[in-house]
This record gives structure tokens, sequence and C-alpha cells, in this order.
């Protein structure tokens, strides 16, 4: 794809390159660089980057991107928009232009990538309405790890000494129940369940007056896993949404998807407004360009990173961290 | 169906062959590219994706044309090939032995093991088998509660140990009770290839157990990794198979497919829902077919290729000019009813259901109403026959009189007629030769 891509850049400077040849120079600087600035730049040192420098270092950039699952829409909207920033730009000559250009990225990527601080969400519990529980309700397509995630995040805030209850609302899936029942024995955590096949609401309605009762600060919801394209399963979600009123909703991603983050994300930011996003199975040599696609399509921050099987295995985000990851470490320097 | 957006978006690149009035090396290159999209933004592996489609131009551009077809419809042969090839030629069926056999699922985390085999358990049960599962998820809570309730709501015998996490332990002790003919199907973990104890675990497992199959599920939505991590799996135990999962979501599969064109390991089975019988036996040649909504062209060429290779050269070219009469159109009445539906042959066409959509009815005409139309017909005179546009009114009731018919029937034919003349109008001669060669089979060469 980006041979071809290569090749209609290539064409489209040569074509540009020719209407220099006939027109005046003043009428092209506007599309790019004439030979006079750009000799005078290098008197002074420097080189004005043109789209033919760009597209060979861009080219590769974005294989790496889609190579660490970013999604090519995404791609090609940053690029998109670097590439303007940077066409008629002047660099210095000393500087390698493709670490320039990856530096340049790298920081549109981290702008991209939105990051919520751990105690932002802790200092929200604090100041919550105290007649009224602080209410997290977990979401996400199957198998991209809610339940375990559930279990981590209540072992966070159980170690910032915040109490919860959780509320078995997937009554779907065999040995949900039993799962985060596992779960709530293992941390010393109240486990609210109904039958399965219960409405899953009315779990969750349960474990947050349960709370009240009990003068429990936090009550976390497990729901279901459900595919983004089932509108039965999604109009549940959001009775359940609508019936327990979260102060948070988490969507739970796995970090090995692919181009379906971008629908994954959409729809369920739409059925729900997502408040923020832990990825999972990191651990799994996942670059998690996923974190990329989610962070654009919802804007919203993500949270943590789950990283393993144990309860401790959930780390805070870092935008940093994962632009590095994305660009692949050895590409980027500094 | 499932990889819908993969399919439409292959579908559209294709649709630029069939529209183009030249198929040069810039349609080529620019067709290519397309795919390219399609397959990347499917998740297929970058890499593979550029040698796939390397592969489809060189051949496109350079091969010779075989006799029979166009340039247009090579270039479709092609792409179909190609993604044949790609996710794995034939279809590969599970052949199971009524004298024992053993089956073991494993995969990522939270890819779908214990719902497919609950799905697969199903799957057998139907054909008569009596399937007994093992739960050898050691790890994962939930694991054993989860494969004991599908056990029982498929009402077939489960064994596991709660008490213990030794899951070699755990399968010797359940083959152990089982009988040796059973058809046994064992649930692991989820894993992935970084988790080196579990990787050896599942190693020691295989050992144990004496597989028959061993198959990897894969997860629809996964990206890029796929290939990596169905590698890991492959060189650990070498995997026979792959169970392709939550295929029912809007994912595009691209990363098993990548995993299948890594491993070399075909893909068995597909999970398409919830449900514990949304699961389906996967066959490449018709799933790409479908997926570039192309019917069958496997069929439709070998049907060619049936045909005498002496074809005298009839004169097809009035009806693609829209010089179709009544004459024709009872004439290919006639031919759907010898020959096999029309619409199933239409089908067959590569890239005829992209380029003319038919009204349902046009196929659907009965024995009796053909009968009706062939005495409709009978009671025109040549010169309508050959120019139905000077039918008027009173050439109607006239005809309805004379064929004992009403109204509605004549005009009901001419509607039809008009239909017909409108798709062989847009099927301009030369471009489908494969189809020319189908329609003159059809007995359309009678009319000269």
């Amino acid at each position: 794809m980006f041979n071809s891509l290569k090749e209609k850049l290539a064409q489209f400077t040569k074509k540009i390159a020719e209407v220099a040849d006939k027109k005046s120079e003043a009428e092209v600087a506007a599309v790019k660089p004439t030979l006079v600035e750009k000799t005078k730049a290098l008197f002074k040192g420097e080189i004005i980057l043109d789209e033919k420098d760009l597209t060979p270092v861009f080219d590769d950039l974005e294989t790496s991107l889609l190579e660490s699952d970013v999604a090519l829409p995404v791609i090609e909207e940053i690029v998109k928009s670097i590439k303007m920033q940077l066409v008629g730009k002047k660099i210095k000559r000393n500087e390698n232009l493709p670490t320039y250009v990856q530096g340049v990225l790298k920081n549109a990527i981290q702008q991209v990538l939105i990051s919520a601080k751990p105690e932002e969400i802790l200092n929200r519990i604090k100041k919550r309405d105290p007649a009224r529980p602080f209410v997290i309700m977990f979401v996400g397509i199957n198998g991209t790890g809610k339940t375990v995630t559930i279990a981590k995040f209540a072992k966070f805030l159980q170690d910032h000494g915040i109490k919860s209850v959780m509320a078995a609302s997937d009554t779907f899936r065999a040995g949900a129940i039993e799962q985060l029942e596992k779960h709530g024995k293992n941390l010393g955590i109240r486990v609210i369940k109904h039958e399965p096949g219960a409405d899953p609401a009315a779990v969750a309605f349960d474990a947050i007056e349960h709370a009240k009762a009990r003068k429990l600060d936090v009550v976390l919801i497990d729901t279901a896993g459900r595919m983004q394209t089932d509108v039965n399963l999604m109009e549940e979600m959001k009775k359940i949404h609508r019936v327990t009123k979260p102060d948070l909703v988490i969507f739970v991603g796995d970090s090995l998807t692919g181009h379906d983050m971008i629908m994954q994300s959409k729809e369920f930011n739409d059925a729900t407004e997502i408040d923020g996003v832990i990825l999972t199975k990191m651990d799994s040599d996942a670059r998690g360009g996923s974190a990329l696609s989610i962070s654009y399509v919802i804007k919203k921050p993500i949270l943590f990173l789950g990283i393993g099987q144990k309860y401790e295995d959930l780390i805070a985000f870092n935008q940093k961290w994962m632009a590095n990851r994305l660009l692949g470490e050895a590409n980027v320097a500094g | 169906m499932s990889l819908d957006k993969l399919g439409s978006s292959l579908r559209s690149a294709l649709r630029k062959i069939i529209g183009a009035p030249l198929v040069d090396e810039v349609l080529v290159k620019e067709v290519v590219k397309d795919i390219q999209r399609a397959l990347i933004t499917s998740d297929v592996n970058v890499k593979l994706v550029m040698d796939l489609s390397k592969k489809i131009e060189k051949r496109a551009l350079e091969e010779k044309l075989p006799a029979g077809l166009s340039k247009r419809e090579h270039v479709i042969k092609i792409v179909y090939d190609e993604l044949v090839k790609f996710v794995g030629e034939k279809p590969s069926e599970l052949r199971i032995s009524k004298d024992g056999f053993k089956i073991m699922m494993i995969g990522i985390e939270g890819s779908g093991k214990t719902t497919s085999i609950a799905k697969l358990a199903r799957f057998f049960q139907r054909k008569g088998y009596k399937p007994v599962l093992i739960c050898a998820d050691v790890h994962r809570l939930g694991a054993y509660e989860q494969l004991q309730q599908l056990a029982a709501q498929l009402n077939v015998p489960f064994h596991g140990n709660l008490n213990s996490t030794d899951a070699v332990k755990i399968v010797e002790e359940s083959l152990s009770k089982i009988e040796k003919k059973n058809l046994v199907i064992i649930d692991t973990a989820g894993r992935h290839k970084s988790e080196t104890e579990l990787m050896d675990e599942m190693k020691k497992l295989a050992e144990v157990a004496q597989l028959n199959e061993k198959l990897l599920t894969i997860d629809a939505t996964i990206g890029q990794q796929a290939g990596v991590q169905a590698k890991a799996f492959h060189e650990a135990i070498g995997i026979t198979g792959v169970v392709l999962t939550k295929l029912d979501g809007a994912a595009k599969g691209g990363g098993a497919l990548s995993a299948v064109a890594t491993t070399g390991v075909p893909i068995k089975f597909i999970g398409v829902g919830e449900k514990i019988d949304e699961f389906e036996l996967f066959d490449p040649q018709s799933f790409i077919s479908r997926l570039l909504g192309m019917g069958d062209l496997k069929a439709l060429l070998e049907k060619a290729e049936e045909l005498p290779k002496e074809i005298k050269e009839v004169d097809v070219t009035k009806f693609l000019a829209g010089k179709f009469t009544l004459q024709d159109l009872y004439s290919q009445f006639e031919a759907m009813q010898k020959m096999g539906p029309l619409k199933k042959i239409l089908q067959m066409v590569p890239g005829f259901g992209l380029s003319a959509e038919l009204p349902e009815d046009f196929y659907k005409l009965s024995e009796e109403k053909l009968k009706k139309f062939r005495v409709i017909l009978d009671s025109m005179t040549d010169k309508e026959l050959e120019s139905p546009e000077i039918i008027n009114r009173s050439r109607m009731q006239r005809i309805a009189r004379g064929s004992g018919t009403k109204m509605e029937d004549i005009k009901e034919l001419l509607k039809q007629y008009q239909i017909a003349k409108r798709l062989f109008k847009s099927l301009r001669k030369g471009r489908f030769p494969a189809l020319d060669k189908a329609l003159r089979q059809m007995g359309l060469k009678k009319f000269k």
C-alpha cells in the first residue's frame, strides 16, 4: 500500500516540480519551497522540509503504527495534520530528518493519548455525595477481562482504604457469578448476586442499596460481555446505566484488538458515555495501538493497563511509555 | 454474513474492474491498492498484505490470458485465487473416529475457548457423538463452574477437580475414568506466548493427553499480534486447526486470516453468535466467494470448461446490444426450466452480482405461468414477437381473447420482457465471455 502511496506522492512532488519550472517562483512558493528559498536556508544551516523529504519518513512511521495496531483512519488523520505542520518548516541542517519527524509525531501521539492520574479517581470518590456510594460500571465486549479487572480495581481501592462492594451483573455467561464471588472471597469484598439469568440492573440496584446500608464507598458493577453490534444487549446495558446512574463508566478493552477498537469504543461510548478506559493483556506483547484508536475516537483518558494475572498487575497509564511502544522504541530517539 | 466490512470493501474494489472501460496497468494498480487497504483495515498482518498484493499485481500484469476469459474476469479470478490460497485452500473437516478421539482447545485469555467447547460439543452431539468435557483450566477463577454449567446444559459428562491446581494430573486422572472410545474435549486456561510457565504447562498437557486435534481459538477482533501468537502456540505443540470466534461483531477477522497464513494451519470452525448453535464449519473457497460477492466462480468456470471447445459463433451480440425479442425471452424461460435457475447461473458470474440487481420475481416463475406465457406468445403475430413495442391496447385485447388469458397476464409478460431487455443491455458484449458461454449453454443460441 505504501509503495503505491510513495509512488503517488513522488509523482505528486514531481508534478509540482514540473509546474515550478514553468511558473514563476512566487506562484509556487505557496505549494513548495522554491530553490532560492532552499538555497538561502542552506546558507543559514537550515533545511526547508517539503513533501518529498517527508514522504519516506512518514511511510515508515505509518507502517510501524499499523504494525502496532493503530487503526488506519486514525493514523491517516494524525499523519495528515502533522504533515501540514511540517511542510515548509525550517529545521537545522545538522538534525537528522527521521529523528526530527519522529519527535514531532511522538509529541502528537502523546497529545492524543489522554491519561488520568489514579489519584483523580480516588479524589472523586472521596468528594462524592456522602448519601450515595460512588458507582462504577465496567463495560466491554466478550473476553476482554472485565471480571478480573474489577477485582484488580477493587484491590486498588482497598489499598487506598476505600471500601467497595461488587455487583455480579453478568448474569448471562456461565460461571461468571462464581468467578466474581471467588475474587470477592480472595479479597475479602462482598459480592451481591442473584440467580443466573436474573435482571442485571436489579442486581446492581441491590448492590447500591447494600452499599448505602453498610456505608460502603464504592459499588463496582460487572456486566456481561457484549458485541457492540448486538442491539438488544446494548439496550440492556443502557438499562443498567439508567437504573444505577453510575458516576464512572469504565470501558475494558483488550490491547490485542485491531481495527475493531474504533467501532467498539464508538458504539459503547454512544450507548453509555465512557469516562475512562482500562486496557488489558498488555503483558501479551501487545503494542497497544488500540489505545491510540480509542483515545482518538472517544477522547477520554486511559486509566490503567492490565499487565498480568495477579491482583496487583494493574498499573497507571503513561503516555510517554505508550508513545515509545507504538512507534517501536528502536525507532525513536529520545 | 460475517466479515461484512472486509467483504464490502473488497467488492467495491472489484466493482472498479467491472465498471472500468479498460483493464490496464493503472487500473490493476489502483485495485490492488484498494485491496491492500481493505485487508489492512481488516487487521491482516501488514507484511502479509504487502506480499499478497504484490503477488496479485504481478500475476494480473504478467500472466497470459487463459482462453475463454476476458482480462476483466482474469483479474477477478486472480484476486479470488490468491485470497483463497491465503485462507488455506481446502476445507478441512474434523475426521472423528468412533473409537476414541481427543480434542484440546487452547488460546489467549478471553478468546472464547470455553464457549467454543460448548458449541463444539453441541456440534458433535447433533452428529450423534457423545462428547465428554474435561476442565483443565486451573488458573482462571470460575472456569470450572463455567464448563460444568455448560456441560449440564448440554447434558454431557463433565470431569475436573476444583481442589487441584495441577492441570496435567487432572487430565490424566479424568482420562483414566473416561472410556477410551469417547469423544473427549479438554478446556485449558487462557495463555499467551509471554507466559512461559503456562506455555510449558500446555506442552505437558498435549503430551499426556495424546491428542487427535489441538484447536486454537482466535478472537476475530485481534489485530497485528495474531500471527505471532498463533506461531508461538504452533511451535509449542503443533496446532491442527483454528476456531475463529466473535465473528458476530463488526470484527474483520483479518488477524485470524494472518494466523492461518503464518502457521499454515486451517480454520476449521467459526463462531458467529452468542447462542450455542451459532457455530459453523469453515470452507475457505465458499467463504472467499461469499466475501467477494461472487457466488461460485469455481463452479461457473468448471461449467464453462465442460462446454465443447468448438462452439459455433452465435449471435449473442443481439441480446447484449439490447435487441432482445419476446421469442428470446420465451426461449430463456424454457432454458431456465432445463438448466436450473437463471439466478444461480448469473450469481456464478464474477462480478455479476455486483453490477446488476434483478427483482426477485424475475426468477420466480411458476411452471403454470410459463405455460400461460407460451400460450400468449403463440397468439401473437410474428411482427409482435419481433417488435413487442407495437403491442397496444387493442392488440393486447386480441391476444387475450385468442389465448384465453387476462390482460394482466399479458402485461406481466411484457414487464418481464422489459426487465430482461434492460439486463442484457447492461451487459455489453465481450466483457463477460464466461457469461456469454453460459447464456449460449442455456439455449439462447437457438435464436439468432
